[in-house]
């Protein structure tokens, strides 16, 4: 790694660090009374019924539960990807409930890093450009944006893989670059959903190993949707659904 | 961005490739036809500013007592004028070739039509030999025709064989000239009896005049003057003649520029038709990079650019395939063949500046409904979308 990259790498711990010595006990996501309905035709679904939720700074929480139980909708509306029907839900101290959504878009770019169970690269992109996608809406140079990305590729050990696309990658791989892609911006929580959903056991515990060390060691806050118990078991709290109410 | 928009161009290279090309076609189809269009109009755009044509007031088919033409060289303001009639004929050893046949007075003829270039020997021997007849240099490439050769037309309207030498050979300084024009001695006509009610008349009459910008004022002092004759006349300045001439055949020119626009609208709809595509299919995608925190307009603008790229690059070849097939092949063959039609069939730069700008500005229009429906995703609905 050179020197500038080493630079940003314990800026990104650095900043992380001295958050979580900050505020060590406060809360970055405050779920309060949470209710989501969706309408199928004339009835009226309930995925989520009046739901409290805290996650501290520096958590690494999973979130787990039957299918239809409705966790990835709460991923959603920690993530702002959504709005609740009622209640209210403050993320990294916004009320993401209540943000219009261009406002939320910003606030997502800024706050939160998504990784996903496909991985969801552009297949038009390399590796490299893909970390540096959403370094694209910040106002940094393109010599710093690049910066940045190899950065970000060098934490989850991709450095030599940089300039491949996705099809020349494993899926492991592909879920390290997009792992890159989430922690490229500083974010202040990283949503996971399923992320070892489509890996073997071996790219998964490698995926997993990973996150636990961007927890660990960045002190970065990691909320996880998952089916396995392996990943739920790297998680130090876990949290489970069923019918849309916390057990 | 732009190089997201332009990467996605790869992501189908066959599908791109075919768009690209469908495009090219739509332009080099455009490019055609309003270059027919300039080409029919291109007379009457280079007319010269100081010539003045008149004609019977009925219609251009009427002839004209002919002795209109030296009291029209005494109207005030007019320098030069010189008569003209269709004669109508044809080489019978080249049956289907078209060309005009004009009998007019040699010297007061190239008098008043300056831009017609005939070298001074082959021109005083044209004066001098009442059967001579100069031909324009297409004319004589086409017909194999050489000075000296004894050449023998039919008569369409005026029937029997006419027996003529090639004094000269033409050539014109001006693009709007027709290279392949038959002209020959009015007095040969005028002398011969298969002119019968013809005779002493004449098709019409073109002067030169002193100040371009009196045309008007000397057109109507020549109606002026006729006015009270048993045949009046219709004057207006060379452009207008010719747009007359062009006007009898409006309705096609019409029709051409129609078609010409109908065609882009095509290329308009194939191409929205395939961005559409492209943005159905990246449902998924577009979903990922909202919730990564790209806002609805830069969704449109990855579908803007990439409809903008993939038309102007379709306009770009489009327009390098219509250059050399028009410079080279299609406009060679039309001037040399279809002379009298399209004496000068090249493409206007103009025509160039709009396919492209017209090309760019329609693959927008066209990535205007696939734009709109990527920027209005709900995020996590198209998260759930697969392909």
């Amino acid at each position: 790694m050179s020197s500038s990259s080493a630079s940003v790498e314990s800026q990104v711990a650095a900043s992380g660090i001295e958050a979580a010595a900050k505020g060590a006990a406060s809360a970055i996501v405050e779920a309060r009374k949470i209710r989501k309905t969706y309408l199928r035709g004339k009835e009226e679904l309930t995925v989520l019924q009046d739901l409290d939720l805290t996650i501290r700074e520096g958590a690494f929480e999973a979130l787990m539960g039957p299918s239809g139980s409705g966790k990835s909708t709460l991923l959603n509306l920690i993530a702002g990807l959504d709005r609740p029907t009622s209640g209210t839900i403050r993320v990294a101290g916004a009320d993401v409930g209540t943000l219009p959504e261009g406002q939320r878009a910003k606030w997502r770019a800024a706050n939160i890093g998504f990784i996903f169970q496909t991985y969801n690269m552009m297949p038009v992109l390399t590796a490299l450009e893909n970390v540096e996608l959403p370094l694209l809406l910040t106002r940094l140079s393109s010599k710093e944006r690049r910066e940045r990305a190899k950065t970000a590729l060098s934490i989850v050990g991709l450095t030599e893989r940089m300039q491949h696309y996705p099809r020349e990658l494993s899926g492991g791989q592909e879920q390290r670059v997009a792992i890159a892609r989430a922690i490229v911006t500083d974010p202040k929580l990283i949503v996971a959903d399923e992320p070892t959903g489509d890996l073997d056991r071996k790219s998964a515990d490698d995926v997993l190993a990973l996150l636990t060390r961007l927890n660990t060691e960045f002190n970065k806050t990691i909320v996880m949707v998952t089916h396995d118990p392996n990943a739920a078991e790297r998680a130090k709290k876990v949290h489970h659904l069923d019918k849309g109410a916390l057990l | 961005m732009g190089l997201v928009a332009v990467r996605n161009l790869g992501r189908n290279k066959l599908r791109t490739l075919l768009t690209v090309f469908a495009v090219s076609v739509a332009i080099l189809a455009f490019i055609l036809l309003r270059t027919v269009l300039s080409a029919w109009t291109v007379a009457a755009d280079h007319a010269a500013k100081d010539r003045v044509g008149t004609r019977h007031k009925v219609s251009f088919i009427m002839p004209m007592p002919k002795r209109y033409l030296e009291e029209i060289r005494q109207i005030p303001g007019v320098q030069r004028a010189a008569g003209a009639n269709w004669f109508g004929g044809k080489d019978p050893k080249h049956e289907n070739e078209f060309f005009a046949t004009l009998a007019v007075d040699p010297k007061a003829y190239l008098e008043v039509y300056d831009e017609v270039e005939v070298p001074e020997e082959q021109r005083e021997s044209w004066f001098q030999n009442k059967t001579g007849a100069v031909v324009g240099d297409s004319l004589a490439k086409k017909m194999g025709w050489k000075i000296g050769d004894r050449v023998t037309l039919q008569g369409t309207i005026f029937p029997g064989d006419w027996p003529f030498e090639i004094s000269g050979i033409y050539t014109a300084s001006r693009k709007s000239v027709d290279r392949m024009t038959f002209l020959f001695h009015y007095d040969y006509f005028n002398d011969s009896p298969q002119a019968g009610a013809t005779r002493d008349q004449v098709g019409w009459v073109v002067s030169r005049i002193d100040d371009p910008s009196r045309s008007a004022q000397i057109s109507k002092a020549i109606d002026d003057h006729f006015e009270e004759r048993d045949i009046q006349t219709l004057s207006m300045s060379e452009r207008a003649m010719n747009m007359s001439f062009i006007g009898m055949i409006s309705a096609v020119l019409r029709a051409v520029d129609v078609v010409s626009l109908v065609i882009l609208v095509i290329m308009m709809l194939i191409l929205g038709n395939t961005v559409a595509m492209a943005v159905r299919e990246r449902t998924h995608e577009y979903g990922v990079l909202r919730a990564i925190g790209f806002m609805p307009k830069h969704l449109a603008v990855f579908v803007f650019g990439e409809a903008v790229v993939v038309s102007t690059a379709g306009g770009v070849l489009g327009i390098m395939i219509a250059y050399p097939f028009v410079e080279n092949l299609v406009g060679r063959w039309l001037e040399e063949n279809m002379g009298a039609f399209f004496p000068f069939f090249r493409i206007d730069p103009i025509t160039i500046l709009w396919a492209l700008v017209l090309a760019g500005v329609l693959g927008a229009i066209a990535a205007a409904i696939p734009a709109r429906s990527a920027s209005r995703l709900v995020v996590v609905d198209a998260l759930r979308r697969t392909g």
